[in-house]
Formats: structure tokens, sequence, C-alpha cells
């Protein structure tokens, strides 16, 4: 057998934060390919074949928007993205391009590891072809296939769309997902704009699931870009 | 810091000041009509008549353009040369006197509004001087205050990762790891000052951008809340938000960034076994929501109610300061930009208040259409 270690690609700019992902990823058995500019990365991207793509959105040579739609022209592979706080809109458009996950520059560890795992999980489910239909976390299981939710064993009842936008999420689980690609899945193409009715709903949701709207632990927003479902 | 481009400086070539001419026109002529009746009914002398057309000459000139009170001055003497004048009703003078009296009231006016505008412009530099003084004190406070709120963390940091780096076989587990919480937790408050600073320019160079959008307050809360936690220590949280709390027009992360630092200056300023609350309600009869953060801490010091959200304001002492005194001016300038209104009082049975408005000028947008279920499950 060759290598198994999965390989991660690195392009990002600034030396400090290459060596914090290097000797990171490196400290968890992955192998660790850099690159310090987009066509570079690209480049890198087709000769090597990583297992996941860690890229920069302010990088010296080319938009990392750029650099995802051109990735996602011929790959699935999960990508996650970096970028500064205050860019919440650069980094939806990354995500809407077909980014999977972002960070906001300071990170620590736990989140740039928890963001990996999650990626390269739902990376190998999208291999298998069939995603886990019961999901658990917290006192909370969703069976999808018999379309149950229970909260410490007590069945909780949902609207439809409650249950669908509890669905998508739980088919993501752990990864953010956009206010447009969460409306987009509910509600179909035409509402991608109408942010209000994804907000209500997951109040709605959260109230059912978590007790309290104002101290969400499983539901939690990511602000300015979405909602993500913990996964632990 | 004053922004150059709010106090243009006046061009010394202005535009004829056609407002200024009007009102010359209207002062003569006012002065004309009172002195008529008081010349002949009452029998006032020339002179005094004049000095009617003086006060207008003097109005003019202390209000509008030196070019107006010239008008003014001519209009004048042609108006006071005509009706007053023997012979009436013509330009021909009989009396050589009256040319002095002509020659006074022109220079008179063109002295005073010569005066006038030497004041103006005086006010003006010395209103410019004062601003640069300020914008001055501004830039000093701002760099020295910086400067010393970002080196107390950088000097905690460095000190912890030399101690790491020279003395590591020395330091037992327990130093080792707190010198490790040490590095993070200042690197975490170094990153708040930092976001604080570019955060005031923001809100400060005008640049804020908002991207209001209808949602329930609920989950800006929470997302505030989910962030706080580690940081609220022992102090007890509670939220009191109505389920029926309307939908508001916000943009979620600006609002967010309001309560950060409203929680966090509660922190600041509250034992750790303090209690904060967080609650909402419709207010003004319904045309803005209020958003209360309280706490039992021991208030803020009177007559600073105001101050309190004024750049680099610091109620603790020096020793016990936490930031840089941008949070709550952060507050202002974002609550502002929501036409909102922001403020602060201590409440009678002791602790502080602080409460901002979201204003209600439009009603929600309606959840009743083809994307609604007709039935909830969770009414039955």
């Amino acid at each position: 057998m060759a290598d198994l270690k999965p390989t991660v690609l690195v392009i990002e700019d600034e030396p400090p934060l290459q060596r914090f992902l290097r000797v990171t990823l490196e400290a968890q058995s992955f192998k660790v390919i850099e690159a310090t500019s987009g066509e570079n990365g690209l480049r890198h991207a087709a000769t090597a074949q990583p297992d996941l793509v860690v890229l920069d959105l302010g990088l010296p040579d080319m938009d990392g928007v750029e650099v995802t739609r051109r990735l996602r022209e011929w790959t699935a592979i999960p990508i996650i993205i970096v970028s500064a706080r205050g860019k919440e809109q650069d980094k939806v458009v990354a995500l809407d391009a077909g980014a999977d996950d972002y960070l906001t520059k300071p990170f620590g560890v736990g989140e740039l590891l928890a963001r990996v795992r999650v990626a390269l999980r739902h990376l190998a489910a999208a291999n298998r072809d069939t995603g886990d239909p019961i999901f658990e976390a917290r006192g909370l299981r969703v069976d999808l296939s018999r379309r149950e939710v229970t909260i410490d064993g007590n069945a909780v009842h949902l609207t439809p769309n409650e249950f669908k936008l509890l669905t998508v999420l739980v088919k993501n689980a752990g990864k953010v997902l956009t206010h447009r690609q969460l409306l987009k899945e509910v509600w179909g193409p035409g509402s991608a704009e109408e942010t209000h009715y994804l907000r209500v709903y997951m109040n709605q949701l959260r109230q059912k699931l978590e007790g309290d709207a104002t101290r969400p632990q499983l539901l939690l927003t990511e602000p300015g870009v979405g909602y993500r479902l913990l996964d632990q | 810091m004053s922004d150059p481009r709010a106090h243009p400086p006046r061009s010394p070539l202005r535009r004829p000041d056609i407002a200024g001419y009007l009102w010359a026109v209207g002062v003569v002529a006012a002065a004309t009509t009172l002195a008529w009746p008081l010349y002949h009914a009452v029998g006032f002398h020339g002179e005094n008549v004049l000095m009617l057309y003086l006060v207008g000459v003097l109005w003019i000139a202390t209000h509008h353009s030196r070019s107006a009170a010239v008008l003014t001055s001519v209009l004048s003497v042609v108006a006071y040369d005509l009706i007053f004048v023997k012979p009436f009703y013509t330009f021909a003078v009989s009396d050589q006197q009256y040319l002095i009296t002509f020659g006074v009231m022109l220079a008179t006016g063109l002295v005073i509004s010569a005066l006038t505008h030497r004041v103006r412009e005086h006010s003006e530099e010395a209103r410019q001087a004062w601003e640069r003084v300020e914008a001055e004190f501004l830039r000093n406070t701002l760099l020295s205050g910086v400067s010393h709120d970002l080196r107390t963390p950088l000097s905690a940091i460095t000190g912890a990762a030399s101690t790491l780096i020279e003395n590591r076989d020395h330091l037992s587990d327990a130093a080792q790891s707190e010198m490790l919480d040490t590095i993070y937790g200042e690197s975490e408050r170094m990153e708040r000052l930092i976001n604080n600073l570019l955060d005031m320019t923001r809100v400060e160079s005008g640049g804020l951008q908002v991207k209001k959008e209808w949602q329930p307050l609920q989950e800006v809360v929470g997302s505030v809340l989910h962030r706080l936690e580690r940081r609220l220590g022992g102090r007890k949280l509670k939220t009191d938000l109505p389920p029926d709390l309307p939908l508001v027009q916000i943009d979620s992360v600006l609002i967010g960034q309001v309560l950060m630092n409203l929680l966090d200056n509660a922190i600041a300023y509250t034992p750790p076994t303090s209690t904060i609350q967080i609650r909402a309600r419709q207010a003004g009869d319904g045309r803005e929501v209020a958003i209360d953060v309280i706490d039992d801490g021991p208030g803020i010091p009177a007559g600073t109610e105001t101050r309190v959200f004024q750049k680099f304001f610091r109620a603790a002492q020096p020793e016990k300061r936490q930031g840089i005194g941008l949070g709550l001016a952060i507050c202002r300038g974002i609550v502002e930009a929501h036409g909102g209104t922001i403020g602060a009082g201590n409440r009678p049975e002791g602790g502080a208040v602080f409460r901002f408005t979201i204003p209600m000028t439009q009603s929600p947008p309606p959840m009743i259409d083809a994307m609604t279920e007709r039935e909830p499950a969770w009414q039955t």
C-alpha cells in the first residue's frame, strides 16, 4: 500500500501562519504540501492530488474565491478557507462558490482540526454514497429514514419545513451552511434572499430542540455567514 | 480625529451673494418706508433718517458679503438723496455737506463689512486651531493608550514564551500550562483591542456598512452568548426576551458587536459573583425595541452617563482599566447607524443599565405565503 497519511495542501503566503499550519497538521499525522500563491496552489492541487485544501482568501496573486472556483471546475476535494475578521461577505462568496468551511484569523488548533475532521468525514461519506441516517449529539437523536426526532428519548414534533431544515443540517453536520445554501435546499431556488424565513424557522427549531433560543448549544449561528449544527 | 473633508476651506472667490443683494434691496426699502412717516409726519431731521439707513448698512455688513454691504450703502445714498434731500426726487444736491454724509455712509459700510469679514476669518481660524489641538490630543491619547494597552499583554506573552523556551526543563507541568494559558489569554485580549481599534476607525471614517436584515433578536443574543461563555467567569447570565418580540431590522454582525461590547463592559466592571441580564422589550408604543444590559455591580459614576460613550473615556482607575475606552463609543456609532439611541444609567437597587433602541419604522415582513405552512403542528 502507498502512503496512507491524508495529504493537506496549504495555500498560504504568510510564513508564521504557514508554519503554524504545517506543525499542527504534521503533529496530527497529515502530510503537508505548501504553496504560497494561488497559481502555485492550483498546480500543486492538480499534481499532488491532496485530500484537503486549506486556502487563505488573501493571496498576493489571485483572489481566493477565484482559486475556489478554478478548483471546483474539476475536483470535489474539501476546501477550508482562512480569512480575516470583518470579511464575512468574502467568506459567504467563497462558500457559495463551493468552499466547504472557513476559519477566521486568528484561530486555534481545536477549531482547525475540527474543521479538517468534519471535511474529511463528509468526503468519506460522499465517496461511500450513504450518509449515516442516524444523527446523535447532546441528547438529540435524529433518524432521517424514519423521520423521528427525539431529545433525551422524548419525541419532538416538527413541522415539515422544520424537519426539512433539520435534515439539511444533519446531512451537513459539523459544516457551516450559508443562508443561501439553506434557503435553496429548504424553500427552493427562488427564495435565496428571504433570509427572515430561515431565521424564524431556525429560532423555532432552537426553541423545540434546545429549549432556549438565546443559549444554543447545537444549532449555532455563524455571524454574517450562516449556521452550523454541532456534531458533538 | 478631525476629518479634513468635513470643513473645506472657504474659497476666497465666492459666488455672487444673491441672497445678500436681495436683503440689501429689502433693507433699504424697509428703512425708506420707516423713515418716510418719521421725516414727514413726526418731523425727524435728515441726519436721523440717515441713521436708519446706517442701521441697515450695519446689519447687512455683519450678516452678508462685503459686496452686499457696498450695495446697501450705494442704495441708501441713492434713496436718501432722492427722497429726503431737497430738491426731492432728483440726484441734484443743494447742500455740499451731504456729499460728506454720502462718503461717510459708504466708508462705514465698507469698514464694517471688512471688520466683520476679518472677525469671521479669525473665529474660523480659532476654530480650526482648536480642532487641531483636539485632534492632536486625541491622537496622543490614542497612541499612548494603545501602545500601553498593547504592550501589557505583549509583555505577558513575551515573558511566558521566553520562560517556556529557556526554563522548560525546570518548570512543573502546572507551571507550564499556566504559561501557555497566559500566552493564549493575552493574545485573545490583544485581538480584542485591535478589533476595537479597527471598528472605531470604521465608525469614524463613515466606512460602516450596515447590512440590515429582518431577524429575531434571540438569534443575535444567542450567537453573542455562545462566543462569550468562557469569559463570563463565575458570573450568571440571564436573558429575558419575550417570545412574541417582533422581528427587528438590523445588521446582525454589528448589533452582535454592540451586545458583545456591552457585556464585555459589564464583565470588566463587576465582581465574578455578579449577575448580568439581557432584556428586550417593545417600547415607545411599538415604535422601537429597547434592549437593556443590566448588571448588579458598582454602577457608573454619577455625571458620567453620557461621557462613557465618548472615545477613550474610562471609568476605572488607570491600574484597574481593561481596554482603551473604545467599546462603548463603537456601540454608539453602530446604534446610531441603525437610527437608534444608546444611554446608560444606574438602577435604584444598584448596578448599571445600558439601553439601546432599534427603531421599528417599517413593519416586519409577513410570514404568510406559500413558504409557510398552513397548519403548524406545534399548535396542536
